[in-house]
């Protein structure tokens, strides 16, 4: 059964009480979204989700998406669901006005994608990559492209996809084969295959944008040879409605473990129309604007997923009833006493529920970053919280995906044999969330990405922005007599961290290969440092909240209890892949390869 | 006869040549009379020697190392002066490269001078016996060459050449008095065109620039592939011509082709480009002019470095050049000039033929391969010499290669076959002879050098950071041994390991090494991480440990002296300041420079520059006089830009020893340690009189006023204010005493202060990644 309320009382906590002390202040530009505003936009995304999105979750699943006749078509229910997005004015939610956004700050912006992707994952596909495609957009785009695509975009009539990848490389993007070739009237044509385009083709909008990578004519060899391209799927007419046909569709569809309501196409543009994104050559770079911010919103699917899971095996252990509690008959008038009374049950539910708040309390502390990176007045404020993002943004992509799967798989744990069969739906939310593991750079890559980039970068300038102030609250409230033992908790994983920095920077500077092996262990451990440091803030404030006297009392005491849990069951990992980074890579190199 | 001391020197000839020599006689300590012609007009008939001097005090890089030097120097004319020659042991001929007119100028010196003194020339270019031709004997047998490089201060070469009828007596007192006094290494030449630096440096860049025009090298490339990766100064051939003048390479040129034989190889090569000689007549002269092969394009308010295109003579911007790579960029020979195409081809053009004739010289020009090498190193700044490289190659292989091209093979490189030019045997280093035999290289006597130790000794203590070397009679040497020798926890762990084993064991403990710097400082790179990831214990640990070992030295039951040469920054200057004595090479630039990194001396400094300054007998007495100075000089990172000034700043004691040679370091600061250990008792540990609260006020607005004058930026105040804790003793008053520990204390507090503020951080980062203070 899937179950789904968004986690309003949570995410307002987030984005309201936890991270006012972050240093990166009132961003300006938002003032319009204060509480009230925030969480009627909260309140009316939740309806959205629960009454429009959740009900063809599974039934999408399900049908599929089909190609027919050279177009897509999306499941039963998804054109409906898009209106009402559209209607309801979400695709423009964090679009700059100019543009006929609303000018959301990611900080909400980001609570409203996790409730999409704990709702539909496949349907928040498809608006989530029209949101990536106009970031490059406004950032390369000329104003020429800005001022006729980005405002149909905005309001949901025409989407986009990003067409990176083709059948030889993935990862290497250097090995790209399409084509460019410049026109007289200053526009491309563009020919070439791509494969595993999400979006690349459906039914929902009138025309689809289409941002290609390219390779002119006379462009070096590599990635410093790629160029990037705006090519519609139909060529609009001077009034800006769509018109010939461009030669760019799909060619098929994959066949894909989950996701399925997501149509992700093999492409083939036969001198497909295009024009130039961003300076020839460049293209890479304006990808990677995109890229990153995509990064951030594939770790937003993991939670949703993460989310979405801890519901409905919550819901199923307290429904299900088998064997009696260890402490005693709870539930006299029935059969059985529910699942959710038994400890490993316990175990299960408490993690999944520990990694969605974490998980959640460190999102919105990078949103409020990514959004101060932008708009802050000061310089040296823009400049941390750039340092922030770029630092977490590997973190969250990675963390967030790992636990979200992690989370539906205990979600079908929980369900036993009904979660391994297909009625129950809890199944589609482990296919599902597999992918946000491996796409926009497996999470192997975002690991190496942290340790090989975002560490060394100018002398661990990155780490200042997140090892001091959980440095500086260490300090403050190791004696605190609420916190402290927790803050003890902290410091000790803390530590483990600094010393596991220390020994990556020294050891991959003389051998990057020790770094690599240490890559997966260290991303983990600095993620679970920060969200430790979430909770224990997330602690103090709940301590002084109760010790005031609050009427939602039962919210910060669980808030309380979950991170307890954390600290005693979760965090302790920290210690563990400690000990893993400093064994360094002898055995994880030695085995010779014909051993294998 | 005289005793062979030189009191007095006497330079005629005020150009920039003469002048720098009189320059570094004076920085010696010796006093100069400097000479030039009277000039046509103007009223000063010793005009010409003073505007000198006066244009030397405002030379950067100095001629003088301090002002004390200066004052040695008297100025005069040839006119009215040259009777003063009587009273100088010693008189230096440096005018115009005219064999008339330095004909004229000996005939008269020999009126005037004392018998037995000493008399070269600084030429370049004109033979021995012209120069003496119609001289008396007595005047012969006291003439020599003596062959200064540009600028004298800096440049440690001096070619020496004796003629048959000179006094061996007295070409050892000026190679002598060269080699103590001037610091120079003096390199004894036959009596040969351009002796031999000159000769194969410009055969040299001349089968560079050949090379370039003929194979369409960009400039770019050829000082990537020709600087660089040989070993040679980064400006390669055609920045080092910007910089020598374009003007002067015909002047060469035509010296070298008009006394060598006809059959010598410089003569096949040596031609002029038509190129060169258009950017001469258009006032491209170099860097003295409107550029060279370089200029600097400040068209638009910008400043654009462009190179010249060798074909078309266009300047355009100049690109960054990156042809070389791998091994090959860092100084693997046989590397470079094996690479396919160009750039291999082009590093061949110029090794080839100039290896060749390197060895072609000797030893018609100087008797042994020692002789070229160390005139190329010192009076070239080659990292390795002509010799040194051909090993590298291995001499074989050349031979080969030489022959292959058709290139000629000079005979020693016939003879030294199979083998190379240098070895080391029984913990000697031998060089291969002219004779066909290997000879041992005899140092001077007082040159020790931990270079030749090591070939036949283990240190008694190593680690990645610092090791302990016994340099015999019972002295150990503590040597550095990080990137510019900066100093982190494991210097410190040696230092706390060597007390105990010197103190059993041994008699006194030097502090040396044999890099360019002593010590750069602590190690800011390590530092910035270890702050980046809030590893505050890290720091704490470093400036603590610090603190002990730079203590624990300075009360260790035996002498220690510090022997520092080139950069001593920071804990490098605070590593001298804990010693019991310093023993300075003159080139020591030595400094407090924390401030400029947004931190404050940690490890003592703060406390040892207190106490030198009251203990100075001529500075004023009273709580604040010291503070007050000590605080002017660190707060503003003055860094000292030679022993002398050092001296000056209080860095230095008054009592220690200058070394003007730096070969001669590492046996002055033993010498000048055992001559400590009679006796020795460590120092009594000192108490301070400070101002406190009422000296910071002042220290204060000091700073106030330098800030309202734009000279100090918000954070230097910052600074300043933890500076001023620290130097007036924090919480005290003039009628209490602070103890050395005390004081220690408040240095680590406001370092750790310091440390945790994100604007010292950012000038950490700052200086780290540009090199540059951050004026925040």
């Amino acid at each position: 059964m899937q179950v789904y309320d968004a986690p309003i009382r949570d995410m307002r906590f987030v984005l309201e009480e936890l991270h006012n002390d972050d240093g990166f202040g009132d961003v300006e530009g938002y003032e319009d979204f204060d509480s009230d505003v925030s969480t009627a936009i909260l309140e009316e995304a939740g309806k959205l989700c629960k009454e429009v999105l959740l009900p063809i979750n599974w039934s999408g699943d399900q049908e599929g998406c089909k190609l027919e006749n050279g177009t897509v078509s999306t499941p039963k229910g998804f054109q409906e669901a898009y209106k009402a997005f559209c209607e309801g004015g979400w695709a423009g939610l964090g679009v700059a006005e100019q543009w006929g956004g609303q000018n959301a700050p990611h900080a909400l912006g980001k609570m409203v994608e996790e409730m999409t992707c704990s709702a539909n994952l496949s349907f928040g596909l498809y608006p989530g990559l029209t949101g990536g495609a106009m970031v490059a957009l406004e950032a390369h785009g000329s104003d020429e492209l800005k001022e006729f695509y980005l405002p149909k975009m905005a309001n949901g009539e025409w989407s986009g996809t990003m067409c990176l990848t083709e059948a030889h490389c993935g990862t290497d993007l250097g090995m790209l084969r399409t084509k460019a070739e410049p026109q007289d009237d200053g526009s491309y044509l563009v020919t070439g295959n791509k494969i595993f385009i999400s979006a690349g083709d459906h039914d929902l909008t009138s025309n689809i944008i289409h941002l290609v990578l390219a390779r002119l004519p006379d462009a070096p060899a590599g990635v410093k040879g790629i160029s990037l391209f705006l090519v519609p799927k139909f060529l609009p007419n001077a009034d800006g409605e769509p018109g010939e046909h461009n030669h760019a569709g799909p060619t098929a569809i994959e066949h894909k473990m989950g996701l399925k309501a997501s149509a992700t196409c093999q492409m083939s543009f036969d001198g497909s129309k295009g024009w130039l994104v961003g300076e020839p050559n460049k293209g890479l770079e304006a990808m990677f604007t995109m890229m990153n911010t995509e990064r951030v919103a594939v770790g937003i699917q993991g939670l949703g997923v993460g989310e979405i899971a801890y519901q409905s095996a919550v819901y199923y252990a307290k429904d299900r009833l088998q064997g009696r509690s260890l402490s005693g008959v709870k539930n006299p008038d029935g059969p059985a006493d529910p699942i959710i009374v038994h400890p490993d049950v316990r175990r299960m539910l408490m993690t999944m529920r520990a990694y969605n708040e974490g998980c959640r309390a460190l999102s919105g502390w990078v949103s409020r970053a990514l959004d101060a990176s932008h708009s802050a007045r000061e310089p040296e404020v823009r400049e941390r919280a750039t340092d922030f993002v770029a630092l977490m943004t590997p973190v969250v992509k990675a963390l967030f995906t790992d636990l979200g799967h992690e989370s539906a798989q205990l979600a079908v744990q929980v369900y036993g044999g009904h979660g391994y069969i297909q009625e129950s739906g809890v199944e589609q939310f482990a296919r599902d969330a597999r992918i946000a593991q491996i796409y926009e750079g497996t999470n192997g890559i975002q690991a190496l990405d942290l340790v090989g980039r975002k560490l060394p970068h100018r002398m661990g300038r990155n780490l200042r922005s997140f090892f001091h102030p959980v440095s500086q609250f260490c300090e403050d409230h190791a004696a605190d007599p609420a916190i402290g033992k927790l803050v003890g908790a902290l410091q000790q994983s803390f530590g483990a961290l600094q010393l596991s920095t220390g020994h990556i920077a020294q050891k991959g500077l003389k051998d990057p290969e020790e770094a690599a092996a240490a890559a997966t262990d260290y991303l983990r451990l600095l993620g679970f440092v920060a969200m430790g440091y979430c909770f224990a803030k997330a602690c103090k404030i709940a301590h002084a909240k109760l010790a005031e006297g609050t009427s939602e009392e039962a919210f910060y005491k669980a808030k309380l209890i979950t991170a307890q849990f954390f600290f005693d069951r979760l965090l302790p990992v920290a210690t563990a892949q400690f000990m893993a980074i400093r064994s360094g890579k002898a055995s994880m190199m030695d085995l010779p390869e014909e051993a294998f | 006869m005289s005793d062979n001391t030189i009191r007095k020197v006497c330079v005629i000839g005020a150009g920039t040549m003469g002048a720098g020599i009189a320059a570094q006689v004076a920085n010696a300590g010796v006093p100069v009379l400097l000479l030039d012609i009277v000039p046509k007009d103007g009223a000063n008939r010793n005009a010409i020697a003073e505007g000198a001097v006066a244009k030397m005090l405002k030379t950067d890089p100095a001629p003088f190392m301090g002002k004390r030097a200066a004052r040695l120097v008297e100025t005069g004319n040839i006119e009215d002066h040259l009777d003063k020659v009587a009273d100088c042991d010693w008189v230096i001929e440096a005018i115009i490269e005219r064999l008339d007119i330095k004909q004229d100028l000996y005939a008269k010196l020999e009126k005037v001078r004392t018998l037995g003194t000493a008399v070269s020339s600084n030429t370049s270019t004109i033979p021995l016996a012209q120069l003496t031709d119609g001289r008396s004997d007595e005047f012969k047998r006291d003439f020599l060459i003596t062959h200064f490089f540009n600028p004298p201060r800096y440049m440690r070469l001096i070619e020496i050449v004796a003629g048959p009828q000179s006094d061996p007596a007295t070409v050892a007192k000026v190679r002598d008095f060269a080699d103590r006094k001037l610091g120079k290494t003096p390199v004894d030449c036959e009596d040969s065109p351009g002796f031999i630096a000159n000769r194969i440096g410009t055969f040299w860049i001349q089968a560079a620039v050949n090379a370039a025009f003929d194979m369409g090298i960009s400039v770019e490339d050829a000082d990537a592939i020709g600087g660089k990766p040989m070993g040679v100064p980064k400006t390669g051939i055609f920045g080092l011509i910007d910089l020598i003048g374009l003007d002067l390479m015909p002047y060469l040129q035509k010296s070298l082709t008009s006394t060598l034989p006809a059959d010598d190889p410089y003569q096949k090569i040596a031609r002029s480009e038509p190129l060169i000689e258009k950017l001469i007549s258009e006032g491209y002269t170099g860097r003295k002019g409107k550029g060279g092969f370089y200029r600097i394009n400040r068209e638009g308010g910008g400043k654009v470095k462009e190179a010249i295109d060798l074909k078309s003579g266009e300047f355009s911007a100049a690109r960054g050049s990156s042809v070389v790579r791998g091994s090959a960029a860092k100084g693997d020979l046989a590397k470079l000039i094996s690479i396919p195409g160009k750039v291999g081809d082009y590093a061949w053009a110029i090794l080839g033929p100039t290896l060749s004739y390197s060895a072609s010289i000797v030893p018609e020009a100087t008797q042994t391969i020692v002789g070229v090498d160390d005139a190329m190193k010192l009076g070239y700044n080659w990292k390795s010499g002509p010799f040194e490289m051909i090993d590298k190659i291995g001499a074989a292989r050349l031979v080969e290669r030489l022959k292959a091209d058709g290139l000629p093979v000079p005979p020693l490189l016939e003879q030294v076959g199979d083998g190379t030019f240098y070895r080391v045997e029984n913990g000697k280093r031998q060089y291969f002879g002219t004779d066909g035999d290997y000879h041992d290289v005899v140092r001077p006597e007082g040159v020790l050098l931990l270079e030749d130790i090591k070939l036949s000794a283990q240190p008694l203590i190593k680690n990645g950071s610092a090791a302990l070397w016994d340099v015999g009679d019972g002295v150990v040497c503590l040597e550095f041994t990080g990137k510019m020798n900066t100093l982190e926890g494991e210097v410190m762990k040696l230092i706390q390991q060597a007390i105990p084993v010197v103190a059993k064991d041994f008699k006194a403990l030097v502090i040396y090494n044999e890099g360019p710097a002593f010590s750069a400082g602590a190690n800011l790179g390590l530092a910035i991480f270890a702050m980046n990831i809030a590893a505050w214990s890290e720091v704490e640990k470093l400036v603590k440990g610090g603190q002990a070992a730079l203590k624990a030295l300075k009360y260790a039951p035996f002498p220690v002296v510090a022997a520092p040469t080139g950069l001593a920054l920071g804990g490098g200057c605070e590593m001298c300041l804990n010693s019991d004595a310093i023993q300075p090479h003159a080139e020591t630039y030595i400094g407090l420079v924390e401030t400029g990194v947004g931190i404050i001396p940690g490890w003592g400094g703060c406390g040892e520059m207190l106490e030198r300054w009251i203990d100075n007998p001529r500075h004023p007495k009273g709580p604040m006089a010291a503070v007050s100075k000590v605080f002017e000089i660190v707060s503003t990172a003055t860094v000292a830009k030679s022993a002398a000034e050092a001296k000056e700043l209080g860095f230095v004691r008054p009592t220690d020893e200058i070394t003007m040679n730096r070969d001669r370091l590492l046996f002055d600061a033993k010498q000048r340690a055992l001559g400590m250990v009679e006796g020795y008792q460590p120092p009594e540990k000192p108490e301070f009189r400070l101002p406190g609260a009422s000296g910071r006020a002042a220290l204060k607005l000091a700073v106030d006023d330098f800030r309202k004058r734009g000279m100090a930026t918000p954070h230097d105040e910052v600074v300043a204010a933890e500076l001023a804790h620290v130097l007036t003793g924090g919480d005290t008053d003039p009628t209490e005493l602070v103890t050395e520990d005390q004081l220690l204390k408040l240095e680590f507090e406001g370092f750790m202060r310091l440390v945790r503020n994100p604007n010292s951080q950012a000038r950490v980062e700052h200086m780290l990644e540009t090199g540059k203070p951050l004026r925040n």
